[in-house]
């Protein structure tokens, strides 16, 4: 017997219908996402050995792919505070996306470190008993709690309006939960006042971009107050990933908005491209800014004595691929270039190579500032080496496709498309 | 004591109890150390094996066996290597390597979950059914001590078997299973006065380690020659005040943060006139 199907299913059968490549692509994240449980199943019946061997380095592509992630989602916080917090009207009709995606990549990439934890269970029961204020992954912790719920607020407060609007659409138990959700029933009271004030969302702004920016400086608090890891020590990572943050956040976000665009056939409005455009000599700018900084790492390293060893790994050592043709060439010099051409020329496909090539490079260039940061100083018997192994690649490889499967489900599901924002007042 | 400092330790006192680092008087004489004499140890590893005994850890093939080089893991927490002096072969000694009971421990100050604590008696111990396994302490440690325990997925190492000392008035497993007296189990201050006993008996240059490095060790190691080399690691000669420094670092970040919210500002302001050309566009 067949049953009637609900309004709900159809429409995502027709969905379904109408673009067979989503099927692919929802498949292919389900298959990744599968050999990744199957690594977790594994290292919690057998060994957690199985996801990295290396004793000595014992943080390794998983903590990389962390900061990769959070990095981004905390750039784009930055880049979000532009519309949200300081007014500029065309980075708002963005906020939307940015605020998901911000959340998403950050979730995701907190993911990746519990699953790296050796008791990932014991870490909240802990850090809310016994927190210890003198530690940076403590605080860091602290704060991005803090920033996700303020930015479920954000998201929520963008959203209120789409919710009532389809709850109205709806019927039964779908119009319940979304009637819920839109806290209907606080209207006309003291909290629905609070809630409905037209300075709410900037307040709630400029709380996600202050908790977002200080979550992220001290995530490379995290490194630099390891002071017996020279490459990592001293007060430059604190500001290197403020700024690496905000170029990584751009260029994700160029690459995220175009792509999904092209992929659903619709054609970028004059305005988004101007902004596009814009945005992508915003991103030379910071490009050359972070070139300037890493310039300023390298003379300061090889000044001083007792950090020579380290940053001569990067210039002259194993390393030295990674940092002359990925964090040089392909994350800094060539990109520049690139965009300061396409932004010149229009082209939009010249703006989303540059992007592409950043978003390659930064992770490269966070791979490199992990693994060569634990290779010196150690104990002697040669320089450990350091290879990802086949078990790792497929938990970060779930990892990010669970990512890119909600980032889907959200852009069906959730209104994301650029439009004019409702904080205008 | 004068008012002046008596001025000093109470404006000192709210900062320092909040970053934990209050010294209790006189904690110097009430405080264990061992010592570690490479020179008398003749490599037989029985405190490596009475060290796994006393602490069921598991033994490896072969690890046992003397002259085989050995490395700290989650199950190794003392390893005895033959060091030799890379300027003169003739320099040599089996050293012994474990946890150095940092008087100021670093692992501490980083420990997410303040699952490491400095005892008021010396040892630095690990609470394993607290430590959620982040491998911070591996990081911070100057030492490179702190292993992580695959199987328990928890960071492991030597404790001065507190849990014996303390509750029995026993010496350290290993200490006690030492057959030369290479290592001894006394305060700290006894322990320092019995290195420099040693080291002027034995009449040619040595080092001990232990006395400054990383602000000072509850472990106390009298090696043939400099640690660096021997191609140990050569923790550095200084006091550094953790907190402190971590405030200056992350201060750097706020700064830079304040800096980059400036520059967006002014950017918002310089571009203002773009959002009205933009909104014509989307019009059209």
């Amino acid at each position: 017997m067949i049953k009637k199907q609900s309004k709900h299913i159809q429409a995502l059968l027709d969905t379904v219908e109408r673009s067979p490549r989503l099927v692919v692509w929802i498949s292919v994240f389900c298959a990744m996402i599968f050999l990744a449980g199957y690594a977790i199943l594994a290292s919690l019946l057998t060994s957690m050995e199985i996801l990295e061997f290396s004793v000595k380095i014992p943080w390794a592509t998983m903590i990389a792919t962390y900061i990769f992630l959070v990095a981004i989602g905390s750039g784009l916080c930055i880049i979000n505070a532009l519309g949200s917090v300081f007014g500029m009207q065309r980075y708002e009709m963005m906020t939307r996306r940015m605020a998901f995606l911000s959340l998403t990549t950050i979730l995701f990439g907190m993911l990746c470190i519990v699953l790296h934890l050796g008791h990932p269970e014991r870490m909240p029961i802990y850090n809310a008993i016994s927190p210890n204020f003198r530690s940076a992954i403590s605080w860091m912790g602290m704060l991005y709690s803090i920033y996700m719920g303020v930015v479920v607020v954000e998201l929520w407060l963008l959203n209120r309006e789409d919710l009532a609007r389809r709850a109205e659409n709806s019927e039964g138990l779908v119009k319940k939960i979304l009637t819920l959700l839109t806290l209907e029933k606080l209207r006309g009271t003291r909290i629905g006042a609070v809630l409905e004030d037209s300075r709410l969302p900037r307040v709630v702004a400029l709380l996600a971009f202050v908790s977002g920016a200080s979550a992220l400086s001290m995530l490379g608090s995290v490194f630099a107050h390891s002071e017996s890891r020279l490459l990592w020590y001293g007060p430059y990572y604190p500001v290197y990933f403020l700024v690496s943050a905000i170029f990584s956040g751009y260029a994700f976000l160029i690459v995220v908005t175009i792509v999904t665009y092209r992929v659903k056939n619709n054609e970028i409005f004059r305005g988004l491209k101007a902004v596009i455009f814009e945005m992508a000599q915003v991103l030379a700018l910071i490009l050359a800014v972070g070139f300037l900084l890493i310039i300023i790492r390298l003379a300061t390293g090889l000044l001083d004595p007792t950090s020579r060893g380290p940053v001569m790994l990067l210039i002259n050592g194993p390393f030295s691929i990674g940092f002359w043709g990925f964090e040089v060439g392909l994350m800094s010099v060539l990109p520049i270039y690139v965009f300061i051409w396409a932004a010149e020329k229009k082209s939009l496909n010249g703006v989303l190579t540059g992007s592409i090539m950043v978003l390659v490079g930064t992770f490269v260039m966070r791979y490199q500032f992990i693994v060569a940061g634990q290779v010196y100083p150690n104990i002697p018997h040669g320089l450990p080496s350091y290879w990802p192994t086949l078990m790792e690649v497929f938990v970060i490889g779930g990892v990010i496709a669970a990512f890119l499967l909600v980032y889907t489900l959200g852009d069906m599901f959730l209104s994301l498309k650029e439009e004019k924002s409702p904080h205008v007042t | 004591m004068n008012r002046r400092r008596f001025l000093q330790l109470m404006a000192g006192a709210p900062v320092a109890a909040a970053l934990g680092t209050v010294n209790v008087a006189g904690a110097d004489t009430l405080r264990y150390g061992m010592l570690a004499d490479s020179i008398r140890c003749i490599g037989c590893k029985r405190c490596m094996s009475a060290c796994k005994r006393w602490n069921n850890l598991r033994v490896e093939r072969d690890e046992l066996i003397t002259d085989r080089d050995t490395h700290l893991s989650a199950n190794n927490w003392k390893i005895i290597n033959l060091r030799a002096d890379a300027k003169n072969r003739a320099k040599r000694g089996y050293v012994q390597w474990s946890c150095q009971h940092c008087i100021e421990p670093a692992c501490a100050g980083v420990c997410p979950v303040t699952a490491i604590k400095k005892l008021a008696n010396g040892p630095v111990v690990i609470d394993e059914k607290k430590c959620i396994g982040c491998r911070y302490c591996f990081q911070a440690c100057p030492w490179k001590v702190p292993q992580f325990d695959f199987e328990k997925r928890v960071t492991r190492k030597c404790h001065l078997c507190y849990n014996r000392t303390l509750l029995n008035y026993q010496k350290p497993a290993c200490v006690a299973a030492c057959p030369v007296g290479a290592l001894a189990f006394d305060y700290r201050h006894e322990i320092i006065l019995e290195a420099h006993r040693r080291v002027e008996r034995l009449k040619r240059p040595s080092y001990i380690m232990g006395l400054a490095e990383a602000g000072g060790t509850d472990l106390i190691t009298i090696l043939p020659a400099e640690p660096k080399d021997l191609g140990l690691i050569a923790a550095p000669k200084k006091v550094v005040n953790h907190n402190l420094d971590k405030i200056r670092v992350t201060a750097s970040g706020i700064l830079a943060a304040s800096v980059i919210a400036g520059a967006m500002y002014v950017y918002a302001q310089v571009t203002r006139d773009r959002d009205e050309e933009i909104d014509d566009q989307k019009a059209e």
